[in-house]
């Protein structure tokens, strides 16, 4: 490790360091505005820490840690999505009364594991990620430790997250046993007079793409997510939906580029199969859930489908896809848990669509705001959703993936049923009961300051996405 | 420039409705009016200055062009331009909104900032689908066409809105994403051979592709417009959005959606696969028959009143998909007259409609009756209307089916033949409904008010409208005729008339 | 020193993986899960560990003291969450809880 190292290594210093000063703070002094402001400065830091050593990268820090652009941008992607995270879940314990601090503590080790996991080029180096992240997570999940449905769901992320560790734990062997190297470029090397494909070295892909699978919760590794996103409090919900699935997507993109990715291999088909189930079932199965939490879980399983499509086109077109439509995928699916998020905080009740009805007339920006997610998650155009899967059906093309790009049409078609709903919901009349309750304002000032920066973003992506695109193509393109 | 401020009258009016403060729905009904008001003006403007000034230099059959750079990596450009054929359609949306806007002051009165945010925004992407020549913009508009008038369904339509709004939006969001796919099709096709990959219309229009691709990729873009124009078999979705939607909303859809489709057939899906076309016409004449008689009879059997007007769109826009497959000049502005004529006399009908199933607060036709004597100025009106859209000569109507039958006679007259006994049953099932309607005995003894003076000032402007096009039908064919000749797909020997 | 050939090792390892695998589909006791989980994480160590020795390299055996670690800290949070999760139910059934094992 030399100076240099230590420089470019500022951001997860950055926010390691913050997580440190978080918990001293805490010790000292509870204090939930305090706290929140620290994470924020500290997230802020290290997004602009992240445009300070863009410059001095690409750079291998030590074997484990590569920080080269394509990880650099969507590490100042995942921990912009921290600040909003962090905000939208300021507004929402400010209404909450007993230890509410530790929740930021646990975001930035979470954001601090995702960013360790996008930059990491060694089988150590994605374990440590991963676990800082999924061990944060069960914490994070169960946070309201005196509501039974979130404390069900921390379980039941804890039993999913452990065991697809131990997957990708025996994946990872495995391939160590047969290449003899950990990091990603070499284990992904084929050495001359070694047969490309031995059985072990398949086995172990298998088993990591299974614990990928897991982690992004794609068909059929998807059993509890509904649960999950329904138990867990909203920002943490967020937070999983956004950047722990993102962060996940981002290594296997990269480790399936630096494999080469053979159309027609056995591995490509296999993704395929799963990128087919995710998208179908995705949305056939959100058709049917009546709390929008669980519809939005099942709706963000076809769209992490949809990302595979982007995986397996592996053409120029397929990296700028993938990077816009996570761009474009944060931005919707942080704004849409952080309305849920708001809504719950202030109005409480049920997650039961029906609770939502006339919302739109209560809180007009507000309601606004949650179509124009949803409109953006069922891909309709000025919004940064539709740009994005304009990118993947072209990325698609590109490579003649004729079937995916038809199943990927065809899903979004369906997906619109339930986002139809969701919308229209938002406009019904109100109930006579509810009408009083638009007294409340109808968001403080950190969560209104972060939904409107979403949608705005939302809508300038989509309407003027060029800039964007530039910086994407600059930084995952090349 | 001017093409821009098209779009963004309409968007700078939604916006000062939607901020207009609550419980001052004057000041929000008055910018929509204004915002409008403005925008015929402007398109007037055009059309009575096109000749002279307004001719680009070489810049083809364009009036005015407006182009910069939009999404460069993927050779994407915010391109729009106008012709006469754009040009006369604009000026039906501004004219038709303008009236949907007065209609709706009494039809509409809850959340009525949000409905006039809806309408402009509406006008606007229609405006936008008719000015983008850059195939990614007019995709993009003609997706968000579709928010605001499912919003318009949805919110302020009638009993069962919900579910009309949802097959609405399902039917044309699902072909549209066929479109999309054909659109990419075309775009890497051209990309391939050419190595210049890009959207922009006067580009694509010459690519060659082989005839499989070629009818695969034209089927695309034509199922996506045939459903928005609801030709047979593809018209379910319309008799319920038709009958569900508000007035304002039944005006748009059966004045403009339906246009924007055949718009979508004229524009794009004939001059950008000619082969194709060519090959696939006889099928899409078809339709068009099929449409025409299927519509009329369907009509006939109806009780409900506004779904007999409903159907006879489908029957009207039967003469258009004809005329567009005709393959032959007069055939195709024969299908624009229509589609302006049928825009403004439907329209008409379902105000009138509308206003008197809101007075007597029923649709069912078996309880009408005897309304001449109560009502006499909105049954001279629906009187005029009735004619009209039956095809009498001194409507706009009229020439329009004239011209595409005239067109099609030349082509098939057995299939001329077919479409003009719709003629007769247009005679039938116009002439029933008045009858149903405002003659006969006053059997549940309606006592109702006349048209009040905002509608009547909507029909008088109307009733003028619909007849001018019928007396001077040349104002209209004249300034498109140069844009159609160059659209007119080459049936005969199936090679792009314009190269 | 008797060596043991390469592939017992693994062959036992993946035993010990299915066994753990079996361990966590099969048991409801939220408990006898995690130990489960704990059995699938040892046997991937143990591949880890064969795997370093095959190649002569310190790497296996350091991923293995990686595994220690981060099992001792899931089994810490683990824990805390299950016996929120006691509290709450009486009972370390995954069964009993809302919804259903899917």
């Amino acid at each position: 490790m030399v100076r240099g190292d230590f420089f470019i290594l500022l951001p997860l210093i950055i926010t390691g360091g913050a997580a440190v000063a978080v918990m001293l703070l805490i010790s000292f002094r509870r204090s939930h505005l305090a706290t929140a402001t620290v994470t924020l400065v500290a997230l802020g830091a290290a997004v602009i820490s992240v445009i300070c050593v863009a410059a001095a990268a690409p750079r291998q820090a030590s074997a484990l840690l590569i920080l080269d652009s394509y990880a650099l941008f969507y590490m100042g992607l995942i921990f912009a999505a921290g600040c909003a995270v962090t905000m939208i879940a300021y507004d929402y314990f400010e209404r909450q009364t007993d230890h509410r601090e530790e929740f930021y503590l646990l975001l930035l080790l979470a954001t601090l594991g995702s960013a360790v996991l996008v930059s990491s080029n060694h089988f150590a180096s994605l374990f440590l990620g991963l676990e800082i992240l999924s061990v944060s997570l069960y914490a994070l999940i169960a946070f309201h430790r005196e509501r039974l449905p979130s404390v069900e769901a921390g379980v039941r992320y804890l039993i999913l997250a452990a065991a697809s560790s131990a997957f990708l734990l025996f994946g990872m062997a495995l391939i160590y046993l047969e290449r003899g190297d950990m990091t990603f470029f070499r284990s992904t090397q084929i050495a001359s007079g070694v047969p490309a494909w031995s059985p072990l070295l398949l086995a172990g892909t298998a088993l990591l793409i299974v614990g990928i699978g897991f982690k992004l919760a794609l068909v059929p590794f998807h059993m509890w997510t509904p649960d999950i996103y329904e138990g867990a409090p909203p920002p943490a919900t967020a937070f999983i939906a956004s950047v722990s699935k993102g962060a996940a997507f981002v290594l296997l993109l990269r480790y399936v580029t630096l494999f080469g990715l053979h159309s027609g291999s056995v591995q490509s088909a296999a993704i395929a199969a799963i990128a087919v189930a995710s998208m179908f079932f995705g949305n056939l199965l959100a058709l049917r859930e009546e709390k929008v939490r669980r519809v939005l879980a099942y709706s963000s399983i076809a769209h992490m489908g949809y990302l595979l499509v982007a995986i397996l086109a592996a053409g120029p077109l397929a990296a700028v896809a993938a990077g816009y439509y996570l761009v474009a995928y944060f931005t919707s699916i942080i704004g849409s848990f952080g309305i849920i998020s708001v809504r719950e905080g202030r109005e409480g009740g049920g997650d039961a669509v029906s609770d939502y009805r006339g919302y739109a007339w209560r809180h007009p920006w507000l309601g606004g705001a949650f179509t124009a997610m949803l409109l953006s998650l069922a891909g309709i155009p000025i919004t940064a959703g539709f740009v994005g899967k304009f990118y993947l059906l072209a990325a698609g093309l590109e490579s003649s993936l004729r079937l995916l790009v038809v199943v990927l049409v065809a899903s979004s078609a369906i997906g619109l049923f339930y986002y139809l709903r969701i919308i229209i919901t938002l406009y019904g009349p109100p109930e006579a009961e509810r009408q009083g309750a638009a007294i409340t304002p109808a968001v403080s000032l950190a969560g209104g300051v972060a939904l409107t920066a979403l949608t705005f973003l939302l809508i300038w992506f989509g309407a003027y996405p060029a800039p964007l695109l530039r910086l994407i193509q600059a930084m995952v393109g090349g | 420039m001017i093409l821009v401020w098209l779009i963004a009258v309409p968007c700078i009016g939604a916006l000062l409705a939607g901020i207009s403060p609550r419980g001052r729905e004057l000041r929000c009904r008055g910018v929509t009016i204004a915002a409008f008001a403005i925008n015929l003006a402007l398109t007037l403007a055009l059309w009575i200055m096109h000749p002279a000034v307004l001719r680009l230099a070489g810049g083809g059959a364009w009036f005015a062009e407006f182009d910069r750079a939009w999404i460069p990596s993927l050779g994407i450009r915010f391109h729009l331009a106008l012709d006469g054929l754009s040009l006369v359609l604009i000026a039906l949306t501004n004219f038709l909104g303008l009236m949907a806007a007065a209609a709706s002051w009494r039809d509409i009165t809850e959340k009525v900032r949000f409905f006039h945010v809806n309408l402009l925004w509406m006008a606007a992407a229609v405006i936008g689908v008719f000015l983008a020549v850059d195939l990614f913009l007019f995709y993009s508009f003609w997706e968000l066409m579709l928010v605001p008038l499912y919003f318009l369904i949805g919110i302020w339509g009638h009993e069962q809105r919900l579910y009309a709004a949802f097959k609405f939006f399902i039917f044309t969001q699902a072909s549209s994403l066929l479109m999309l796919l054909s659109l990419l099709g075309l775009y890497f096709i051209h990309g391939r051979a050419t190595g210049v990959y890009t959207f922009d219309y006067g580009a694509l229009m010459g690519t060659a592709l082989s005839p499989g691709t070629g009818m695969w990729l034209m089927l695309g873009f034509f199922v996506a417009f045939v459903i928005k124009l609801a030709a047979v078999p593809l018209h379910n979705w319309l008799p319920d959005a038709h009958t569900q939607a508000p007035t304002a909303g039944s005006v748009i859809l059966a004045g403009l959606v339906l246009k924007v489709g055949a718009y979508g057939l004229i524009r794009f899906a004939v001059p950008l696969f000619p082969a194709a076309s060519a090959q696939f016409a006889p099928v899409a004449m078809g339709m068009g028959v099929a449409s025409i008689l299927y519509g009329a009879i369907l009509a006939f059997a109806q009780t409900d009143i506004k779904r007999l007007v409903a159907y006879t769109s489908v029957s009207h826009m039967g003469f258009v998909l004809l005329g567009v497959y005709a393959g032959s000049t007069v055939a195709l502005q024969g299908a624009v007259m229509v589609m302006l004529a049928h825009g403004i006399s439907t329209s008409a009908l379902f105000i009138l409609v509308g206003a008197l199933s809101e007075r007597i607060g029923t649709r069912e036709m078996g309880r009408m009756g005897g309304l001449w004597a109560a009502a006499p100025r909105m049954s001279g009106s629906l009187l005029v209307f009735a004619l009209a859209s039956l095809g009498l000569p001194g409507f706009g109507n009229f020439v329009g089916e004239f011209l595409v039958l005239l067109g099609v006679f030349r082509m098939s007259a057995p299939l001329a033949a077919v479409a003009a006994v719709s003629l007769i049953t247009a005679a039938i099932y116009s002439l029933w409904m008045f009858q149903r309607a405002c003659h006969g005995p006053n059997s549940e003894g309606w006592v109702i008010p006349d048209l009040s003076g905002i509608e009547a000032a909507i029909m008088a402007g109307m009733i003028s409208v619909t007849v001018w096009l019928g007396i001077y039908p040349g104002a209209v064919l004249n300034v498109t005729r140069e844009a159609l000749e160059s659209l007119r797909p080459d049936i005969t020997s199936a090679v792009s008339s314009k190269r | 020193m008797i060596t043991v050939p390469i592939e017992h090792v693994i062959l036992m390892a993946a035993i010990l993986f299915s066994l753990g695998l079996t361990g966590v589909l099969a048991r409801r006791n939220v408990l006898f899960i995690l130990l489960s989980i704990e059995v699938m994480l040892n046997a991937a160590g143990i591949a880890f560990v064969a795997a370093g020795a095959r190649w002569a390299q310190a790497d296996g055996q350091i991923m293995f003291l990686f595994i220690l670690t981060m099992a001792a800290a899931e089994v810490a949070v683990g824990l805390a969450i299950i016996l929120q999760y006691y509290r709450h139910t009486g009972t370390l059934d995954v069964d009993a809880m809302g919804g259903g094992r899917r």
